[in-house]
């Protein structure tokens, strides 16, 4: 286990080197400041709010089916994981039970989505690492994903599957697209057996990732980091198993040990088999039956919250009804207690590898870009 | 044809430059010019972030306030001739987040990015198709290998 480590907060550090908003190696413009000494990273700070677009006031007041369509443009990577969740805070407050048939789409979907995220992950943290093949060859086995997406969904990026009461008709699974999502089950597990030999047994990328950008335990829990990033530090939690949408599924929760970018990486490796594996369950057991179930009724509630697994950690939603519309809405994204994980991850590394060491922690700052405040962190 | 574009038809240089979007179209913009499936970079187009080396400067999502300024320091970097592609319903438009292509002022998006920058070609889409943004780039060609 690694000692904690703690910023030295008392000593005044001269030289500051800070990046942002918009930079090269980021991709999303956010700021941060690294406190050297020596070349060695003594604290990083990030500061976001550059992308600060409103989304929740602009949900406010609408109808909660325009306002369920709207959450997935917070963002771009995890868009199925936002309507859904935001979907299902209505059937919570409304209490509808959707078909089985929708519940089974709606995991494939999501699972899809983890699988496309977690192969970008790799790709971008590839790239960081200065490994252009290996970020080539996740892009390459990525594209069968999002093709999938694309037959489902309609759409590459904005599938919009999840409406209250089940999914959209046209995302109806027939006999053609089972076959073909077992297809490219095959070729993404083929994918991913090969990519993962290479990535491991590639000595010159392991001695870069090894070691560096340590999360210890203790403090990830103090800082309450969500999702891979936080099992990657050892800690078996995982909300998918404690989801009753996720209850028909068999499927273990994948821990490592050191919380470094190498622990990282592989949390992502080795979660892409149990994805897969949650997809051929789905296909293989699909009831029959409708896929939405359209008598609902509206009716106004209170604050209803709700809590799923996504990509990159938990993701909150809440809002209530009011005459149809929603209602003082919140959305936490996982990003968002990621960061003080990102800032802890940077210190005592050297200043070439602070970029790795944030982007081991799956950043996306455009969906975090929210009216919040952390306070005491 | 002087040799300035004979050489700059044979290595187009791409920046990317992201406003405050969801992500989506950005990704889509990467994954077209390094994905082996598209692969830009066979037509001799590559991706770069030194405004300095950019020939086409891509842009996506509304331009929200605080990315104002850095877009036109960036748009302002790039040497003559230049060619600008907006990428996405929120770089033409304004998207979901503006009060779609309204005139209504708000304190939070400045864009579409016609409100700040000039904009050669327009790209549709949310988020933008790979084939798309391909097409897109090749339309503004034209403007920067007749420059000279």
């Amino acid at each position: 286990m690694v000692e904690e480590k703690k910023p030295n907060k008392q000593d005044v550090i001269e030289t500051e080197i800070s990046m942002g908003t918009v930079h090269p190696t980021a991709l999303e413009p956010y700021r941060v400041r690294l406190f050297v000494e020596d070349e060695i990273v003594k604290e990083a700070e990030i500061t976001i709010g550059v992308n600060h677009r409103g989304i929740e006031r602009i949900m406010e007041g609408l109808p909660v089916e325009k306002a369920n369509s709207l959450t997935e443009k917070v963002c771009g990577i995890c868009s199925n994981a936002h309507i859904w969740n935001s979907v299902l805070v209505a059937e919570k407050g409304l209490g509808i039970e959707i078909p089985q048939r929708a519940n089974y789409i709606r995991i494939i979907m999501e699972e899809l989505e983890r699988l496309h995220s977690h192969f970008l992950y790799l790709a971008h943290g590839s790239e960081v690492l200065g490994h252009e093949t290996f970020s080539m060859r996740a892009f390459y086995i990525r594209e069968t994903v999002m093709e999938l997406l694309r037959m489902i969904g309609g759409n590459r990026v904005q599938y919009g599957a999840s409406i209250i009461g089940g999914v959209r008709p046209r995302c109806e699974l027939n006999e053609m697209r089972i076959q073909k999502i077992a297809e490219g089950m095959d070729d993404v597990e083929k994918g991913i057996t090969k990519f993962a030999d290479r990535f491991v047994l590639d000595p010159i990328v392991m001695s870069r990732i090894e070691g560096i950008g340590v999360i210890p335990q203790k403090q990830a829990i103090k800082l309450e980091v969500t999702g891979p990033t936080l099992r990657a530090t050892g800690v078996n939690q995982d909300l998918r198993m404690k989801m009753k949408e996720y209850e028909p599924f068999d499927f273990d929760v994948i821990t490592q040990d050191d919380g470094d970018v190498k622990s990282n990486l592989l949390m992502r490796v080795l979660e892409i088999p149990e994805s897969i594996k949650i997809i051929r369950q789905a296909i293989k057991n699909l009831p029959s039956g409708s896929v939405v179930d359209r008598s609902w009724e509206m009716f106004d509630c209170n604050t209803i919250k709700s809590y799923i697994e996504v990509p990159r950690g938990t993701l909150y939603h809440s809002y209530a009804i009011e005459d149809g519309r929603v209602r003082n809405s919140v959305i936490r994204t996982p990003s968002m207690t990621n960061i003080g994980a990102m800032q802890y991850a940077c210190i005592g590394d050297h200043i070439t590898d602070a970029q790795l060491c944030i982007v081991q922690c799956d950043p996306c700052f455009t969906c975090t870009d929210r009216a919040m405040k952390i306070i005491n962190l | 044809m002087s040799l300035k574009s004979f050489s700059r038809a044979r290595a187009i240089h791409l920046m990317l430059v992201y406003t405050g979007g969801c992500n989506g179209c950005d990704i889509e913009v990467v994954n077209c010019v390094l994905s082996p499936k598209f692969d830009a970079e066979q037509y001799k187009v590559f991706l770069t972030w030194n405004p300095r080396e950019a020939d086409v400067l891509v842009v996506t999502g509304p331009v929200t306030k605080f990315n104002e300024e850095p877009l036109k320091k960036i748009y302002e970097a790039i040497p003559e001739p230049k060619a600008v592609v907006a990428a996405g319903a929120c770089a033409l438009i304004g998207g979901v987040y503006k009060n779609i292509h309204g005139d209504i002022p708000s304190e939070e998006i400045m864009g579409p990015v016609e409100n700040i920058i000039p904009v050669d070609v327009k790209v549709p889409g949310c988020a933008v198709r790979p084939q798309d943004l391909l097409s897109g780039v090749v339309t503004a060609l034209p403007k920067l290998l007749n420059a000279d």
